[in-house]
């Protein structure tokens, strides 16, 4: 991508103590602007510790690391223990996070809302349920728009509309150039989105899946929208990492297919292209061999041919 | 750094956790100082119990917020940053317990030697008290930072560290705590104000360290 890595680990080790064992040994793995990485791993086998480097808080026993960028964390039980409400406490993390008090109250309150839990910023964090706790440990992560977001399960205990929404801030945030990494023990989390798939084993890493474009593997619902740019325009660089298929159409037209968690993100990239794109028309799709059995897209882009063929189908999106 | 002051300053005193050492502080001074006492005596005393006072605060700021918020707190601003803030914070809750607790020993003190026979000049006589009060929360503060988080974790061996730690630091020879105290107490026997610089220049030396240390192993050590 010609971009400078926001991190990137190089042989790292590490271990609690002088002689304890090797939790993680000869980890390599570069986090570039924009990449959603995934991490797995069995329980146990280190992937919180390497979570727990990656956020820069714990430090590599061996190895090197270089790059720290902004960096926000999401621990995957968040403790109610503190002596403030949720309003105070994001405030507080706001202005930690390098916002100045105003802007850190304002952006308390926006992501309190986005997840739903708006009715709790008055409330002390002593009261809060588990969700509502876990809640507020996504939104003080995403208070100052980090450079690189690190979720440690943080989607546990949230309530079904909550965990769709971090799904798409996720993709809204890659988008936006920030790298995120995560870890859920949920395999559809995020389907089809990352650009890799790591495994914990044995204290290393091993490399599941990689993609050079975000979507291009995975199954899953699907958007398909179909939107004209100006004459002679170029589709923007970040609409085609967002889109797992891009499709030119004719007389300036595309049609995007993006998996569901990233629809808002590419809208937006869309819409705030300079000078924007015209959204002609939004429809469901499915993403890979699943419900919505339909034909191959007749006219295959350049793109499409290089990536895997028949990964990819999409509904015909109806046109007046 | 001046927003993770306020934080740990926000969570130090909403958690009220500081009023048992406070409260113990006050009852060390009820029983060891009464008016009419000869003021650079009292004074020594008053330092004296602010040392175990101090590691105590450090302790409460230590282990005020739970792992998980701590390193929330430490990706966003580094965790060495954040263990500074917090050690930082419960100095100067110290310091000011510390100064608090001179001025009104100093006022309600005579100011006389121990014999009541040569007059001490109450501000100069403040002006040491604060000087070797200082040399305490700083020791405290060392003594606390080497007994709690990261260095030691479980409270079983904490806690004990702790107290050994401070009674220690005020008894053994070649501490500056000692040190200083004793030029009070002794300036109080030959009716002269003591400047306890050296054994200050050495706290603040001492307690630098120690917070170095503590700050460097919050990345090395487990949650």
């Amino acid at each position: 991508m010609g971009r400078e890595l926001l991190l990137s680990l190089e042989g790292v080790g590490r271990r609690y103590g002088f002689r304890g064992p090797w939790i993680l040994r000869g980890v390599d793995l570069a986090v570039a602007p924009g990449a959603l990485i995934r991490v797995e791993g069995a329980n146990g086998t280190g992937k919180s510790t390497l979570l727990r480097v990656l956020a820069g808080i714990d430090a590599p026993t061996e190895g090197r690391m270089s790059g720290r960028p902004r960096t926000a964390y999401v621990p995957e039980r968040f403790p109610a223990a503190l002596p403030f409400t949720a309003a105070e406490y994001l405030t507080h993390l706001g202005a930690v996070h390098g916002l100045d008090r105003p802007a850190a109250a304002r952006a308390a309150d926006d992501w309190l809302e986005r997840f739903g839990a708006a009715e709790y910023a008055r409330t002390p964090m002593a009261q809060l349920s588990k969700g509502s706790s876990q809640k507020v440990a996504v939104a003080q992560a995403l208070l100052a728009e980090p450079e690189l977001l690190v979720l440690d399960e943080a989607w546990s205990g949230l309530d079904a509309d909550a965990r769709e929404e971090l799904e798409r801030v996720v993709v809204e945030r890659t988008a936006a150039g920030a790298g995120v990494v995560f870890v859920d023990h949920d395999p559809r989390r995020l389907t089809g989105v990352p650009d890799a798939t790591y495994a914990v084993v044995e204290g290393g890493l091993n490399l599941r899946t990689s993609t050079g474009t975000s979507g291009d593997v995975g199954v899953g619902p699907a958007v398909v929208v179909e939107a004209r740019g100006p004459s002679g325009a170029q589709v923007p660089d970040d609409v085609v990492k967002l889109a797992a298929d891009v499709e030119e159409t004719g007389g300036g037209s595309h049609r995007f297919s993006v998996a569901e968690a990233g629809s808002d993100a590419l809208l937006r990239a869309l819409l705030g292209a300079r000078p924007p794109w015209h959204v002609v028309s939004v429809g469901p799709s499915w993403l890979g061999p699943g419900p919505a059995e339909s034909p191959e897209p007749e006219a295959t882009s350049e793109r499409d041919a290089e990536s895997a063929p028949g990964m990819t189908s999409e509904l015909e999106v109806e046109r007046s | 750094m001046t927003a993770l002051l306020r934080y740990q300053a926000a969570l130090l005193l909403r958690s009220q956790r500081w009023l048992p050492p406070v409260i113990l502080y006050a009852a060390f001074l009820a029983i060891g100082v009464q008016s009419g006492q000869p003021v650079l005596d009292s004074l020594g005393y008053t330092a004296a119990a602010l040392l175990p006072v101090a590691a105590w605060l450090v302790r409460i700021c230590a282990t005020n917020e739970p792992p998980a918020a701590r390193s929330c707190t430490g990706a966003a601003a580094g965790p060495g940053r954040a263990h500074l803030a917090c050690l930082l914070v419960a100095f100067s809750a110290a310091a000011l317990l510390g100064a608090a607790a001179v001025l009104f020993v100093t006022v309600i003190s005579a100011p006389k030697s121990t014999d009541h026979q040569t007059r001490i000049e109450a501000v100069p006589a403040a002006g040491a008290g604060l000087l070797v009060a200082l040399v305490c929360a700083l020791l405290g503060v060392a003594v606390g930072t080497l007994t709690n988080w990261p260095l030691l974790r479980s409270p079983g061996r904490a806690v004990p560290a702790l107290l050994l730690g401070a009674l220690l630091t005020l008894v053994l020879a070649g501490s500056p705590a000692r040190a200083a105290v004793t030029s009070l107490v002794e300036g109080s026997q030959h009716a002269t104000i003591p400047v306890p610089v050296l054994p200050l220049a050495a706290a603040a030396l001492l307690t630098a360290a120690a917070i170095a240390v503590a700050c460097a192993l919050t990345t090395r050590r487990s949650p």
